[in-house]
């Protein structure tokens, strides 16, 4: 049978070792502003357009990291987590997944399109920062309610 | 689809969690296909059948709706 491209189970712990610091952190910042000085680095940029419209394209910019580390540890904890194998890993798992990724992409679109609807100016801008991790961690959230859900259904009966 | 897995489950006396290992799947596989929630493969169905010694369609029959 032909296996789906997963990671092994071990990825899994520490994907939420980075997940989790990653979304405290990621919450701080949006609810602060907070940006750490020692993060202050100069960082190439493919694209760098400045509010008064003024793009540069492939140059070195001074850029505060702080938001950026939290956005990857997000993401790539988020990635290590949603796509390592369960301990055991199975066909029936494997359709739970499928089957969390597209409600998980779904909800993510019905969301977006009702702020895109009726979320206007800078709130607008925050709703995409969220969206960019919306279809991950929802998938999560769905495929782990799911695996629970499952598992209660039929406590230990013989 | 439905099956008969609980019952011959019962009449042989594993546990779930036998089964499970037995045909190489994870104890909610198993969960799942007796409470009606899933349809296993082809292979799967097949392993299920010669752990019972049975025959498919012994084990897992056609309904109406299908």
């Amino acid at each position: 049978m032909i296996k789906n491209l997963l990671l092994p189970n071990r990825y899994k712990w520490l994907g939420w070792c980075l997940l989790l610091p990653g979304l405290i952190a990621g919450i701080i910042i949006t609810a602060t502003d907070y940006e750490a000085n020692w993060l202050s680095m100069r960082m190439f940029s493919i694209a760098n357009q400045d509010l008064l419209g003024f793009a540069r394209y492939f140059t070195f910019t001074k850029v505060n990291f702080t938001g950026t580390l939290a956005g990857i540890l997000i993401l790539v904890g988020g990635m290590l987590v949603a796509f390592s194998r369960e301990k055991q890993e199975d066909e029936f798992i494997d359709r739970l997944r499928l089957s969390s990724l597209m409600w998980a992409v779904v909800v993510n679109y019905v969301l977006l399109l009702l702020a895109l609807l009726f979320v206007y100016g800078m709130s607008f801008f925050h709703v995409m920062v969220y969206n960019m991790f919306t279809v991950l961690l929802i998938f999560i959230a769905r495929f782990n309610y799911l695996l629970y859900k499952n598992n209660k259904t039929a406590p230990d009966e013989k | 689809m439905k099956n008969k897995i609980k019952v011959e489950r019962a009449i042989k006396g594993v546990t779930q969690e036998e089964l499970a290992q037995a045909v190489a799947v994870s104890r909610q596989t198993i969960i799942a296909m007796e409470a009606n929630k899933y349809v296993p493969s082809t292979v799967l169905a097949l392993k299920v059948a010669r752990f019972f010694d049975k025959k498919v369609e012994e084990l897992f029959i056609l309904e109406d709706t299908d």
